[in-house]
């Protein structure tokens, strides 16, 4: 035990000093952030300006697109910002700006005229700059067939092309209540939106949702469960190839017990990933507490995202994911000669245990999908889908055993055959062996 | 003295190749044991399994010394051929790791460590990191690791390889030293002639099997004065085409000869006389190193043959 004790200890300080693991450790969580936040940030700015010309057929909707660019007050924004937070709405309001020109062209032949416009939108000039053209044929308003079109270079422009549809369709379905004889301000009264708030429904209570922030939350706290398994497993891999090529490794092997060696490296750098997660968590809990405060004070519900139990499924299925992924890359170690070797070697099997990682997007919207479900249970895939079903769910407490047991089932086969494989394979310097080989390997050790 | 380890029968088999054959032979407290035998003859084979890196496929191996509740295999200080250390660490961090895995509290050996840099003249690179350290420097921090944990037997395997004579002679200097306190060595070499300089006991090991063992002087006398040295002016290369020789080593004006069976060294003496100038004509016991060819066969001939 005391030499297990003794492995661990070494593995876990010549990690620990490492420069490189410091700022692994700061610098993670900031680059965690960037990938979630720059994104969002770079939709609403970097869209910019956009130039549409709108080509009105009807002639009678302009009112539609006088104010699209007017800033959101001081108050709007505050509404936006705290609606984003609780769910109610998706994208802030002002999410990319429209610079409609409007053109009257009741009378005319929209869509000759429309020719034009389009071959300038094509020739993308840039003295005449212009990013859209939006075209209302004349019979818009009373043709149940008409058609709105929205021509521009990109295929992808959906936002722009959503919201103009949206603008034109309300000042089109009020123009037609008012010629039905009703006056304005009964119309504003029937057709006001009345927003919708998420609530999620659960054991421990009704709580509102976060909206994209609580998936955002998921998906990063699922990144930190696994991630440094994979970093580590790489780690753990390169050390036992190293200690292989160094020629250390007959030494280790002649004074400790080749399962001492692999648990006392697994778990010196296991715990090396769980002082990473703590730093991580701690940071996360920080800027979480200050955002909830922050946040609550605005009359805002975000103890659902920092509820206790997150922290210890965190734990949990760390730990659980870490053992599960470091055996199957101690094992590539073991019987490679080369870290390219080990890489090649480990590459696939990777992807194989990355496959809920890939899900990720449907188990986080479906967390009690048939699929989410099976994943969380099955081995190797077990913790991963798991942890992020209990953060956005609350799956069953019986799913939660299943998943837990089958998950330290897998655990101990893999250190089982991981411990025989090492036994052999970490003397051998030769070739890398074949499968049948391997499998002698085992029943020899 | 009493034996500290029996290896018994044992055998050890890599695919078709048997590596080691059927060993068995005891190591004496306090002598130092040579494991002798060419490349690839099972030395390291055979010390792998006493040192429990590979377990026998039969036979046993046996620790005969005190029991103190303390494992036989954290009794043995081994120093592979092939040597490696954690290139990363510092020297006095690594020494003590390689302590404590052989089961010695960490406390206990800070002072060690210092004693035996201080004695390999290391103590200026206490701090340093391995990488930092010359080869030479890097093997003596090895050999210290081999010590530290203070073994009861001492395992090395071709320890004197790769060194300068001087170096030569300081290992061999600390393995005598070793011995008379009361340390026990098992030594595996291919150089007979540190072999014999050191050793109290030999086991020559080829292909896998004992061919000879014993105390070195009982194994020698026990060829009889069935060596002649001979030094000479003139040519001697006709020395071992005469029928009376069975097997000739002539190095410049001097020739070590193993006498064919029955064979009268006078006449060897007669033949000479008309084409040499005698300077010396010496019947003597065998060198470990002719005590080797005649049982295993001239290395560089059978090498040529294989």
């Amino acid at each position: 035990m005391n030499k297990l004790f003794a492995v661990l200890k070494r593995e876990y300080l010549q990690a620990v000093r490492k420069k490189a693991f410091i700022i692994m450790t700061l610098i993670f969580p900031v680059l965690m952030f960037a990938a979630m936040v720059l994104p969002a940030l770079l939709i609403g700015k970097g869209m910019g300006q956009k130039r549409i010309a709108v080509l009105d057929g009807t002639g009678a909707l302009r009112s539609a697109y006088s104010k699209p660019n007017a800033p959101p007050t001081p108050e709007e924004a505050k509404k936006d910002a705290r609606d984003a937070l609780q769910g109610k709405r998706n994208m802030p309001r002002n999410l990319s700006q429209l610079d409609i020109d409007y053109v009257d062209m009741s009378g005319q032949d929209v869509k000759t005229a429309a020719k034009s416009y389009i071959d300038r939108l094509r020739h993308n000039d840039r003295n005449a700059q212009l990013d859209g053209v939006y075209v209302i044929p004349g019979d818009a308003i009373d043709n149940e067939k008409s058609e709105l079109s929205y021509y521009s270079r990109s295929a992808t422009d959906l936002i722009s092309q959503d919201r103009l549809g949206r603008m034109t369709n309300k000042e089109m379905q009020r123009l037609r209540l008012s010629r039905n004889g009703i006056d304005a301000n009964t119309i504003d009264r029937l057709t006001r939106d009345v927003p919708t708030s998420g609530i999620q429904v659960s054991k421990s209570g009704e709580q509102t949702k976060g909206g994209e922030q609580n998936f955002f939350l998921a998906f990063i706290l699922a990144a930190l469960v696994v991630l440094p398994s994979f970093i580590y497993g790489n780690d753990i891999m390169r050390g036992i190839v190293q200690e292989k090529s160094d020629r250390i490794v007959e030494v280790l092997v002649s004074s400790l017990k080749p399962f001492q060696l692999l648990s006392g490296k697994i778990l010196g750098t296991a715990s090396v990933g769980l002082t990473q997660i703590t730093v991580w968590l701690s940071m996360m809990g920080i800027v979480g507490g200050f955002f909830g405060a922050v946040a609550s004070s605005a009359g805002m519900n975000v103890s659902q995202f920092l509820r206790p139990m997150v922290y210890v499924y965190f734990y949990l299925f760390f730990v659980l994911a870490f053992l599960t992924y470091v055996c199957v890359y101690a094992i590539g170690g073991a019987i490679c000669n080369s870290e390219k070797e080990a890489q090649q070697f480990i590459a696939p099997i990777t992807l194989v245990m990355m496959v809920p990682w890939f899900l990720m997007f449907p188990i986080i919207m479906n967390p009690d999908s048939k699929l989410a479900v099976a994943f969380s249970m099955s081995p190797v895939w077990g913790p991963m889908t798991m942890f992020v079903r209990s953060v956005v769910s609350e799956p069953p407490l019986w799913q939660l055993a299943v998943s837990i047991a089958v998950t330290i089932a897998t655990i101990l086969f893999f250190f089982w055959v991981t411990g025989k494989i090492f036994r052999v394979g970490i003397l051998s310097y030769g070739k890398r062996p074949t499968i049948p080989q391997l499998w002698r390997w085992m029943k020899v050790a | 003295m009493a034996d500290i380890l029996a290896v018994r029968d044992v055998r050890k088999t890599f695919g078709d190749v048997r590596a080691v054959d059927g060993v068995s032979f005891t190591v004496r407290k306090g002598t130092i044991t040579g494991l002798l035998g060419r490349n690839g003859a099972g030395k390291t084979t055979t010390i792998r399994m006493i040192t429990g890196i590979f377990l026998p496929d039969s036979g046993s191996i046996e620790w005969l010394g005190d029991e103190d509740g303390v494992a036989f295999r954290d009794r043995i200080g081994y120093l592979p051929e092939e040597r490696g250390l954690y290139k990363q660490m510092k020297v006095w961090e690594h020494l003590v790791f390689l302590a404590e895995i052989k089961g010695k509290a960490r406390r206990e050996m800070k002072k060690r460590v210092d004693f035996w840099l201080e004695r390999f003249e290391l103590t200026d690179k206490r701090e340093s990191k391995v990488e930092e350290l010359s080869k030479g420097n890097q093997q003596k921090v090895q050999l210290i690791g081999t010590l530290l944990h203070d073994p009861d037997l001492i395992i090395l395997d071709e320890p004197q390889s790769g060194l300068d004579p001087v170096n030569q002679k300081v290992v061999r200097n600390l393995l005598i030293d070793l011995r008379q306190q009361g340390k026990t060595i098992l030594l595996s070499t291919h150089m007979m002639g540190e072999a014999e300089k050191m050793a109290d006991e030999i086991v020559l090991i080829h292909r896998g099997q004992v061919v000879l063992q014993g105390g070195l002087d009982d194994v020698r006398t026990s060829f009889g004065k069935n060596t002649l040295h001979l030094a000479f002016e003139g040519d001697g290369e006709f020395l071992s085409a005469l029928p009376q020789v069975k097997h000739a080593a002539i190095v410049n004006n001097s020739a070590e000869i193993s006498l064919a069976d029955g064979a009268d060294p006078q006449e060897i003496l007669a033949a000479s006389m008309p084409r040499l100038r005698i300077q010396r004509f010496e019947l003597a016991v065998p060198s470990l190193e002719s005590i080797f060819i005649e049982k295993v066969g001239d290395v560089a001939a059978t090498e040529v043959h294989q």
